[in-house]
């Protein structure tokens, strides 16, 4: 198609269409590896401990938490935030990116997808955890009802939040399930086993790969793709405005839509990039997911942290030019210089200076350090949104309300369980789901890798 | 559906192709093209067309209606509520809500439209003359009777344009 490799083949090691299709189905019907079952075991453990310290919230109430009057969010909406944040790399890498025909998500989406699924799934236990009495819900639906009927607020962004959310773990489920089916249907076709054969031809849904079937399945990838890609902006925009319509200092800034979304894709990149990491090297699909795969996501972190960068400072430079002494007591005294600098600082190191690394090719092709920094980046994601909820919380305009916070086991707890539970469904969907969506992977093969037989670049022209 | 097919099996993309068009030049009927990912110029060669995008579209233009309509029903008609008073039809703050159901909707329905459309639904009985072309094979499959006393002929041109293999079959739903 080109003269030139801009990034050069996306699939390596002269495969063929078989050997793809073996490739990525051989962790299913290989036994799980002791690593594996490792990590299971823990995720699992820490599941437990999640449901130990849900069980006690639910059953005792709120008070078993640290949060007070005056920090009346804490943990709980901090890991809404960031779990939801991680989830926006679903509908970055694949929504997005297949909008802007980007080639090199093939290898990368169906994970990152499947990370999201997870991911909002976490993130949607914290609001219902925290509106106290779990079992009243659904109140939250605007259904029609016996108390006048009283329909829910939808001027409320909190409402929003819950439309958005939801609305958000459907349309990702499906788009990463439909997108599943023609591999579906290739486990069905290359097994021996009866159970799988069944198993996964019933989860195929027929299919068989029709030019019609191909034709409307394209049609519904653009259609869904194209329509979704709004929810890229929209979910953690949503989010910010739970924040930025209140009068707190701190969170009242128009600067929070975007500031969010470029967050929440922040986070989601660097878990796509951890995730991807452990993806291959304990599967060693060198092959498929290749040093130019996770270079270009590092050249997007650059980037992106560069804009965190620049948002943070842009916050503290309004704060400072509006010349609102609760402003710039939140960002000057409080944040920066005062009780929370610890915090602050590991947010500013986090985000804003240590991707900058990336910038050395070294670096950025050293697996090891890739993964250390993708994971320093989640952390100090977790920081700013600790920053935003617990320090303008904790002190605002009275200084008779100010107050310290410190979670309870059981918040740590239901974060832990958060983690697990994210641990167990990524590990799931190592064992059971191909990694990669091996029909797109034989779409993009031929147009961009070499082949050996002739060395010449083979094209759909 | 038990008839006689001829069945062509390709290895490339390529010679896929290659074979739709002088297959369609020379007057024959191609049943029905299989293949592992899918190949825009087959597509079009088998003369599909798809109207998914409008029916996208009328998803989303009566999805947004029927929600905006829902939210001034029971913001204003059904039980007005007085928020420091402002407008019970917030038509602005409205909007949020209204792309977000839109975007659910229009997912949802394709996802439907798809289903019926494409006939791919749980539990179906599904007609596969090749398995391998889930897999590696590109497959062509012609109906015989529809292509009458031009077997050989057929069967030669598959091989000219670079079939691995022809063969005759008789298909049937799997299960």
């Amino acid at each position: 198609m080109y003269k030139t490799e801009v990034r050069g083949p996306l699939i390596l090691g002269d495969k063929n269409y078989h050997q793809i299709s073996s490739d990525i189905i051989a962790p299913i019907n290989q036994p799980a590896p002791l690593w594996w079952k490792v990590a299971f075991g823990i995720s699992n453990l820490a599941l437990l401990f999640g449901a130990v310290a849900i069980y006690q919230t639910v059953a005792v109430g709120i008070g078993t938490w640290g949060v007070n009057n005056s920090v009346g969010w804490a943990w709980e909406i901090i890991n809404f935030v960031w779990w939801i944040g991680i989830g926006h790399a679903g509908t970055a890498f694949s929504i997005f990116l297949l909008v802007l025909r980007q080639k090199w998500r093939t290898s990368i989406n169906r994970a990152a997808e499947a990370m999201t699924v997870v991911a909002v799934m976490c993130a949607a236990i914290f609001p219902a955890l925290h509106m106290g009495r779990v079992w009243l819900a659904f109140y939250i639906f605007p259904y029609p009802n016996t108390r006048g009927p009283l329909w829910v607020n939808f001027n409320s962004p909190l409402f929003w939040d819950f439309i958005a959310i939801s609305a958000y773990l459907l349309i990702s489920a499906s788009f990463w399930y439909f997108g599943m089916v023609p591999d579906f249907a290739t486990i069905r076709d290359r097994t021996t086993s009866k159970v799988k054969k069944a198993v996964y031809g019933f989860f195929a849904f027929g299919w068989v790969g029709t030019s019609r079937e191909w034709l409307r399945f394209e049609a519904l990838s653009y259609v869904l793709g194209g329509i979704a890609a709004v929810l890229v902006v929209s979910v953690h925009s949503i989010v910010s405005t739970d924040f930025a319509v209140a009068v707190i200092p701190g969170w009242h800034t128009t600067v929070f839509p975007p500031y969010f979304v470029i967050g929440a894709i922040f986070s989601g990149f660097a878990m796509v990039m951890t995730l991807m990491i452990i993806i291959r090297k304990m599967y060693k699909f060198q092959d498929y997911v290749t040093t130019n795969h996770l270079n270009a996501i590092a050249k997007i972190l650059i980037f992106i942290s560069l804009i965190m960068g620049t948002a943070y400072a842009t916050e503290a430079f309004i704060a400072w030019y509006s010349g609102n002494k609760y402003e710039i007591f939140t960002f000057f005294y409080n944040r920066a210089t005062g009780d929370y600098s610890y915090e602050y600082w590991t947010m500013i190191i986090c985000n804003a200076l240590v991707p900058q690394l990336f910038w050395f090719k070294k670096i950025r092709r050293n697996l090891t350090a890739a993964f250390i920094i993708s994971i320093i980046i989640n952390i100090g994601m977790w920081f700013e949104r600790y920053n935003i909820i617990i320090s303008s919380l904790a002190k605002d305009f009275l200084p008779s309300s100010w107050v310290t916070y410190s979670p309870t086991w059981v918040e740590i707890g239901v974060f832990a369980g958060t983690l697990g539970l994210f641990g167990t469904g990524v590990l799931l969907f190592f064992k059971f789901i191909p990694m990669m969506a091996i029909s797109e992977l034989k779409g993009v093969l031929k147009v961009t890798s070499y082949n050996t037989n002739d060395k010449k670049h083979i094209s759909h022209e | 559906m038990n008839k006689h097919f001829v069945v062509g099996v390709f290895d490339e993309e390529t010679q896929l192709m290659a074979a739709v068009n002088e297959t369609l030049k020379q007057g024959f009927q191609i049943q029905e093209i299989y293949s592992p990912y899918p190949v825009y110029e087959a597509i079009e060669a088998m003369g599909k067309k798809t109207r998914f995008t409008f029916a996208a579209f009328l998803f989303g233009l009566f999805g947004a209606l029927g929600v905006l309509a829902f939210m001034y029903y029971t913001a204003v008609i059904d039980w007005p509520l007085n928020y420091g008073g402002k407008p019970t039809n917030a038509f602005p703050s409205f909007l949020v809500v209204t792309i977000v159901i839109t975007i659910l909707i229009v997912t949802i329905a394709s996802l439907f439209t798809f289903s019926a459309r494409a006939k791919i639904y749980p539990g179906k009985a599904y007609v596969l003359p090749d398995a391998r072309s889930t897999d590696d094979k590109f497959v062509m499959v012609f109906d015989k009777s529809a292509n009458d006393g031009e077997y050989q002929r057929l069967t030669q041109l598959l091989k000219a344009e670079g079939a691995v293999e022809v063969y005759e079959k008789n298909i049937e739903p799997e299960n």
